[in-house]
């Protein structure tokens, strides 16, 4: 029907206007301003100049970047090892109260952000909690902060909540039955986890990675209140770039060198997905006598 | 570890064979991973209830904890500064929830019907968004209200805030509404509905519990928004999330906290609220 | 279009994608009939019936409904209702209200419905659940509600597409007789979507055949079983043996060196050399019984046999590659012992009895072949 064409064109404008506006438009903005240079008052235009990318990966820049991506990555597998089994406990042994321990740990996301943060300083500062309970016990202090460790610890507590909801998901949908036959097959729990578990729930796993992964890479706040300038990532330089003395143009190819991090990651992990499964499909069928024996 | 059964019937029999399956379920249940479980929580519940511990401090310190006060709480209230950046920030969530709901409706049927092509790429863009870090769309949202020319304030918050939730809206109502049987509507137009007019009676009635719920989840992104609020407010009352981060750069005192955990309060009712409406739509009706 | 047709489809086509979906269909259904499109998957039959409902549009032909053209006609403003495969019950109203819908659409006013929707519960037994939630009811219960929610606008005709796909045989059965009922009762036109051609036959007072997109045959139940048109409709109907043969000088020539003859009539019909398919239905095969010389008389040997209960299947090879299913009915219940497998045996079956089809004929209007009487 002619006539439907037109109203789903009608529908689908306002979305796409939206998107247009509020997508497309700012990355170009970002895409044209990091090209851009400053005019004399110091008022940023739009150029052709590379020299904010050059700026970037100064010597004095670089090692920001190679930070961001260590801690990011770090923050992540940390992530992962603890909320699998978290969300595996959920899931499978819980029952109804699993539902509680989800709801209270969304709870615990809704305090606001920074507060969260705050609170391990209350935590780990010279004068804090941790620090006065092992002096009761006569443990000398650790001092903590500002540092990395604690940079890595906020950033863990920050986003494992992220890490825990797809993972939950994908456990919660996990077929008993597989279990049982991977049971049947391999024998011990701990091959039937290795073998059948974990990549039945890798497109869980795979989103959790990238649900915190990704955001954990552009996070400034942590870093911010719990380390020092030892400990700065992207998101710091790029947050000082856009309060008063900071330069537009030089904080336009920062993001865009973030944007362009994502987009590589994201399209690596992609082509090795694909590589992955298609290594999965000939996969030999496990050998029977090797199974016999071991059991 | 095997799980023959016992040939011997009868009481001893019985005894060793329920022995032996209780011994084969706790290698179902290990109690290290229970421990490990309960570890985790406290590992995630401390610092929580450390703001709570904190927010009746007597003395203002965000370390050192000495006697007990709701004074921060009374700040919290009372106080003009606090008070205007709550009416804010709810202000801003409850225009962002509507647009979303709006819009991402919109949008998720633009999504579904849309020829092929369009569809996948506007999916695309969406899915990117979502994951993309939230300095970076922030930065840009800021940076195309300054070249648009617009004096930053909580009408630029909103703009942006509808940026960041809107994906997810159109997504996740996307997804309910590709569950939806299409014969629906052609019935409801072969009885005498225009196509609009099927939507709205058969369609949408079906998606309500999911656009609630995602509209509720939008109001609490919104709410607790930080990075975006801060890089998109200007002149006139900042969101509380904004005002938190400038106080803890100048001079803290418990009342965030306290402020911490009436915005916890208001997130979690709506929460609870999004909750309840998505298992009404569960009980109304089965997919269909 | 005739004066007693209620609808026409006129050199329909559709096309997706490329693939031609309907093929220059022209179909008259009259008025108050009960017309069955029967055809294998994938045949055109759900396309033709969409088309009709005004859910597709022809790329070529016009359709008229009650003498008008109604081809760019929205669904909801044509005076069809639809039964669909799936029910499409809507979830969050109560049988009522789904009964209710097309009327307050028409906004009909509210003693009206209820009356009407009232009548309608009750013709399909449903009056006790006036209240009751789709997801409450049982797959039959489902269909009915659809049914009734279609039938009660009255509509002209009523398109039902493969309704009784998911229920079970038993059910299905039911409710065959209860549609051929409330068909008669309603008075309405119903077109009846289905691949199966047991209950085309049963239902219907004409079936339309389709394959790949074109009409093959229509017509009442009998001509369709008596008389099929070409290969395909005699092989979709009931079963049949198809034996591919060529045409020379008076008879047929069957592989094997089976030959049959062509009486006077039938001959002239066919030239010298072309390629035909003979049909014989199972149950016209006789197996070692004496019959007259004029018959068909074929060697061949038992491969398979099937008990049934009421009738034996055996399947047999003859003279070379010729492959056959009789069929034999237990009338007087003796005889097991002389069909076992491996037995050698002598088939027959008698020329006027069997169907000479060409491939390249298919009916729109040509009147179909007399069956003959025996």
């Amino acid at each position: 029907m002619n006539r439907g064409r037109l109203i789903w064109a009608g529908f689908t404008l306002p979305g796409a206007l939206t998107l247009a506006v509020l997508f497309i438009a700012p990355l170009t903005m970002i895409v044209l301003y990091s090209f851009g240079t400053v005019d004399f008052i110091g008022r940023p235009q739009f150029g052709h100049s590379l020299d904010n990318y050059r700026q970037v990966f100064e010597s004095a820049y670089v090692p920001v970047l190679w930070r961001t991506l260590f801690y990011a990555a770090i923050t992540t597998a940390i992530c992962l090892v603890l909320a699998y089994p978290l969300a595996y406990c959920t899931t499978q042994f819980a029952g109804r109260f699993g539902h509680v321990i989800i709801g209270a740990i969304i709870l615990t996301w809704l305090v606001d952000y920074l507060v969260r943060i705050y609170a391990w300083y209350a935590i780990l500062d010279d004068g804090g909690l941790l620090n006065g309970g092992l002096a009761r016990l006569g443990i000398p202090r650790f001092h903590v902060l500002p540092g990395t460790p604690a940079v890595l610890a906020g950033l863990v507590y920050g986003y494992l909540p992220l890490t825990i909801l797809p993972l939950y998901a994908a456990l919660t949908n996990l077929d008993r039955t597989i279990i049982e036959a991977g049971k049947d097959l391999y024998g011990t729990p701990r091959k039937t986890f290795w073998h059948v578990t974990l990549p039945t729930t890798r497109p869980g796993v795979i989103g959790a990675v990238i649900l915190t992964f990704f955001p954990a890479l552009g996070d400034f706040a942590t870093a911010q209140f719990l380390g020092g300038p030892n400990q700065s990532m992207i998101g710091n330089l790029i947050n000082s770039q856009f309060t008063d003395s900071g330069s537009v143009t030089f904080g336009s190819a920062l993001t865009m060198v973030l944007l362009l991090a994502l987009v590589v990651l994201l399209g690596g992990g992609f082509a090795l997905r694909r590589l992955g499964s298609r290594r999965t499909t000939t996969r030999p069928v496990p050998n029977l006598e090797s199974i016999g024996a071991s059991s | 570890m095997s799980a023959v059964a016992e040939e011997r019937s009868g009481g001893l029999g019985l005894i060793r064979r329920r022995t032996r399956q209780r011994r084969a379920e706790t290698f179902d249940r290990p109690r290290f991973l229970w421990i490990f479980t309960i570890l985790m929580l406290v590992f995630l519940f401390v610092p929580v209830l450390v703001v709570i511990l904190y927010s009746f401090n007597g003395q203002p310190s965000l370390v050192v904890m000495r006697g007990f006060s709701t004074q921060w709480y009374h700040e919290a209230i009372t106080s003009g500064t606090w008070r205007g950046s709550l009416e804010v920030s709810i202000e801003i969530a409850l225009v962002t929830m509507a647009a979303c709901a709006v819009g991402g409706t919109l949008l998720a049927f633009g999504l579904d019907r849309a020829n092929r092509h369009l569809a996948r790429a506007s999916e695309s863009m969406l899915v990117l968004r979502l994951v993309s870090p939230e300095t970076a769309t922030a930065v840009a949202s800021l940076l195309l209200f300054t070249q648009l020319g617009l004096t930053l304030s909580s009408e630029t918050i909103v703009i942006a805030h509808i940026a960041v939730c809107l994906p997810f809206v159109a997504i996740v109502v996307r997804s309910r509404l590709a569950l939806v049987n299409p014969e629906l509507e052609d019935s409801a137009m072969d009885l005498g509905a225009t196509r609009l007019r099927a939507i709205w009676l058969v369609v949408m009635p079906l998606l309500w519990p999911t656009l609630a719920a995602a509209s509720m989840l939008c109001f609490v992104l919104s709410f607790d928004d930080f990075i975006t609020s801060l890089f998109t407010s200007g002149v006139g009352t900042p969101p509380l999330p904004v005002r938190i981060y400038s106080m803890l750069r100048t001079g803290v005192t418990p009342v965030v906290n306290a402020i911490g955990v009436v915005m916890m309060l208001i997130a979690g009712g709506a929460l609870i609220v999004a909750l309840s409406m998505m298992r009404v739509g569960r009980s109304r009706s089965s997919l269909s | 279009m005739s004066s007693e047709a209620q609808a026409s489809l006129q050199s329909v086509t559709k096309n997706f994608d490329g693939a031609i979906a309907v093929d220059d269909l022209s179909l008259e259904i009259m008025r108050g009939e009960f017309l069955s499109i029967l055809g294998p998957s994938g045949c055109g039959k759900t396309t033709t019936l969409r088309m009709l409902g005004g859910f597709l549009i022809p790329d070529v032909g016009e359709i008229f409904l009650g003498g008008v053209n109604v081809t760019g006609v929205p669904p909801y403003r044509r005076d069809v209702n639809t039964v669909f495969q799936s029910y499409a019950l809507f979830e969050h109203l109560d049988v009522a209200d789904n009964v209710a819908f097309g009327l307050r659409r028409k906004r009909v006013g509210k003693p009206e419905i209820a009356k009407r929707v009232g009548e309608m519960l009750d013709l399909v037994g449903l009056r006790e659940r006036a209240r009751a939630k789709p997801a409450e009811l049982s797959g039959g219960q489902q269909q009915r509600v659809a049914l009734a929610r279609a039938l009660v606008n009255m509509p002209a005709v009523l398109l039902l597409d493969e309704p009784l796909g998911a229920l079970d045989l038993k059910l299905r059965r039911e409710m065959q007789i209860e549609l051929k009922r409330i068909q008669r009762e309603v008075g309405v036109t119903f077109v009846f979507v289905t691949h199966d051609q047991e209950e085309a036959l049963t239902m219907s007072d004409r079936i339309a055949v389709m394959n790949h997109g074109k009409l093959q045959q229509v017509g009442r139940p009998a001509e369709i079983y008596e008389a099929p048109v070409n290969e395909f409709v005699a092989g979709f109907i009931g079963a049949s043996n198809l034996l591919p043969g060529t045409v020379t000088g008076g008879h047929v020539a069957l592989s094997g060196g089976v030959q049959m003859r062509l009486d006077g009539s039938r001959a002239s019909a066919f030239r010298d050399g072309e390629e035909v398919v003979v049909s014989v239905r199972p149950e016209k095969l006789t197996i070692t019984q004496p019959t007259p010389d004029t018959w068909v008389h074929v060697d061949g040997r038992i491969v398979d046999v099937v008990y049934l209960g009421a009738a034996t299947n055996v399947t047999l090879e003859a003279g070379g590659d010729l492959h056959l299913l009789a069929i034999e009915f237990h009338a007087s219940g003796r005889q097991q012992d002389r069909l076992a497998p491996g037995t050698e045996v002598a088939v027959s079956w008698d020329p006027e009895d069997a169907l000479v089809l060409s491939n390249s004929r298919q009916v729109a209007d040509d009147p179909p072949p007399q069956p003959k009487e025996t």
